[in-house]
């Protein structure tokens, strides 16, 4: 048991668009108000903290009195659902000066909601966004790739994975074929 | 020596013990030994004080203290009796401090103190001495030797030479320490008063240090000064090997410096291959932290401290004659764990392309002020990938050098392989 004073800030995972898309169960360590909120990814770990690096296609301006803004990152296997609202005023106003399209990287949360019709969406509370450059983009794509497959290797040896494992059924080949093809989309 | 001073002692060493002794009670049976049977003060001095020690049933007064130590062995909170060279004298810090230097034997050395008020007689520099009934206690971590005025100091005809062991840098502790190092990096100082101040590398490790100016002749301690004390340092070369004796060990949040004004040093052949107790992380940097970018820091000597908005200092309230400076407090994050990095001005400068001339040229003229900075130097570095080395302590790394991630053609290769699908 770690000591109260000694605060470690929540890492940021590596996801791809079509993992996270995939993701159902949130759940909450501790009984605690402040407690973290986490979602399970299908790989295999719990996540509290995401960075994303992708192309920013669209960007809206929504709400009347409380103003947000939505936003959609593209990554090689699909699309991130973004906000960015006046409770992380920084971030929004950042977003509200990137011109899309653009190589953008996100720091933020996700959160699940459940919609009208009971989809399930999985959508990034920005932290921070930046404009990036290409290079950024692609040692991103690297980045998540190997740790998606770090996480696929250890799939089964983990607490966090075996939940994962009755909470989706996760097939690591397909995962595999999803890096696979992230990766064929870098270019040499 | 005259007996109200040994009544002082002893009723010292009573008092230490918890007792509350009555000092013309003391005085008078010193004198009735001294004068009556013609016992000599010494003696009497046992006498008494062994006498007194049974009535207030005490144990451990005056025998444990006559005892011999060697230094390394002894503790902080004791009485002691220790026979030493004289190795250093360094300028009182205070009127009431008559002395303050470093004393040595064989085994170790310890910094001492003479209070002004012991009337203790001055130790000359390179002397042996006999200290009879010092105090050891702890001051800034390390142990320290008081000399008060129940001590005795008697000046010895020894001149044993004295070949002080080397210490491992990674096995440093505060106090005195001897060591064999090389000089690998010679820094700007940052004080009128620093004479140089760098890094100092063996093969377990590196240490900081720095040597402060003196004041020139008579700066060190009341005593004349002997033939062989340097008055005033020289500097270390860069790239060269010194065994550097009874350097002072502090100790600062947590991290160990050498300052080398105690210490006698001198050229040694041959290399030292470094050992680099660095650590370096990988990883995008996913957070800028307030308080980065332009700064104003404290300008009074040795304070440094970052100045609010308005100026203020938190120790030394409105300064508007403040130095500028550019930091970087960021989350490095490998997506496994996060850690804080620190960087200073060099980094930052290199990392954001920006000088601190520059800086301070745009945030005088921009509306946003230095805002601006923190804004540009963010927008820079934010959701980039970097490597950076340096030492870790307090949860933090401070950075030597930070250097951006580029692609490696290869290791998408090895992940395309890693993935494992039909070769591309």
């Amino acid at each position: 048991m770690k000591p109260q004073s000694a605060f470690e800030r929540e890492p940021a995972r590596r996801v791809f668009a079509s993992e996270l898309r995939e993701t159902r169960y949130q759940f909450k360590e501790g009984e605690d108000e402040k407690s973290p909120t986490y979602v399970l990814l299908p790989s295999g770990i719990r996540s509290n903290r995401i960075f994303i690096v992708g192309t920013l296609t669209e960007k809206q301006r929504q709400g009347d009195q409380n103003i947000f803004y939505r936003g959609r990152v593209v990554d090689p296997t699909g699309t991130f659902f973004i906000m960015a609202g006046s409770y992380q005023p920084e971030a929004m106003q950042q977003l509200a000066r990137i011109e899309q399209p653009a190589f953008v990287a996100v720091v933020g949360k996700p959160n699940l909601y459940t919609t009208q019709d009971g989809n399930c969406l999985v959508s990034v509370r920005v932290e921070s966004i930046a404009v990036v450059d290409r290079d950024t983009r692609d040692l991103w794509v690297l980045d998540t790739a190997r740790e998606t497959l770090d996480r696929l290797d250890a799939f089964g040896t983990t607490d966090d994975s075996r939940k994962a494992q009755e909470e989706y059924g996760t097939q690591p080949d397909v995962y595999r074929k999803i890096v696979y093809d992230a990766l064929t989309q870098v270019q040499l | 020596m005259n007996l109200s001073e040994v009544t002082e002692r002893i009723s010292r060493k009573l008092e230490a013990k918890g007792a509350q002794p009555d000092r013309q009670k003391i005085e008078s049976r010193l004198r009735r030994l001294a004068e009556e049977f013609g016992v000599n003060i010494d003696e009497a001095e046992r006498t008494v004080t062994a006498d007194l020690a049974r009535e207030y049933n005490l144990t451990g007064v005056g025998n444990t203290s006559t005892e011999l130590r060697p230094i390394n062995e002894i503790v902080p909170g004791e009485w002691v009796t220790i026979e030493g060279k004289i190795v250093a004298l360094t300028p009182p810090i205070s009127p009431s401090i008559a002395q303050t230097g470093i004393i040595a034997d064989s085994s170790g050395a310890m910094r001492f103190v003479t209070w002004a008020r012991a009337n203790a007689p001055a130790m000359e520099y390179g002397h042996w001495y006999r200290i009879e009934s010092a105090v050891v206690d702890e001051y800034k971590g390390a142990p320290n030797l008081k000399i008060h005025s129940g001590t005795t100091i008697s000046r010895m005809e020894k001149d044993a030479p004295l070949l002080p062991s080397i210490t491992p840098i990674a096995e440093l502790k505060p106090g005195v320490g001897s060591v064999r190092a090389k000089v690998i990096q010679d820094w700007e100082v940052s004080h009128d008063r620093m004479l140089q101040t760098g890094l100092l590398g063996d093969e377990t490790g590196t240490i900081k240090f720095v040597i402060w100016k003196e004041g020139g002749a008579g700066s060190s301690g009341t005593g004349p000064a002997a033939p062989e004390e340097p008055l005033g340092k020289d500097k270390l070369d860069l790239d060269a090997v010194y065994n550097i004796f009874y350097a002072t060990v502090d100790e600062y949040n947590g991290r160990l410096s050498l300052a080398l004004n105690t210490a006698m040093y001198i050229t040694d052949e041959g290399d030292i291959e470094v050992g680099r107790n660095e650590t370096e992380i990988r990883g995008a940097l996913v957070h800028v932290a307030p308080g980065s970018g332009l700064i104003k820091r404290c300008p009074v000597e040795g304070c440094n401290r970052t100045l609010s908005r308005q100026n203020y200092c938190p120790v030394h309230e409105i300064q508007p004659e403040f130095r500028y400076d550019l930091r970087l407090k960021a989350v490095l994050d490998d997506g496994i764990r996060a850690r804080n990095v620190l960087m200073q001005r060099e980094t930052v400068e290199e990392l954001a392309g920006i000088t601190l001339e520059e800086a301070v040229g745009i945030a005088e003229t921009n509306p946003l002020g230095m805002d601006e900075i923190f804004y540009r130097i963010r927008n820079t570095v934010l959701g980039r990938y970097y490597t950076c080395t340096g030492s870790e302590f307090g949860g933090r790394l401070l950075v030597n050098s930070c250097t951006p991630i580029t692609f490696e053609p290869e290791e998408l290769a090895a992940l395309l392989n890693r993935a494992g699908g039909e070769p591309a």
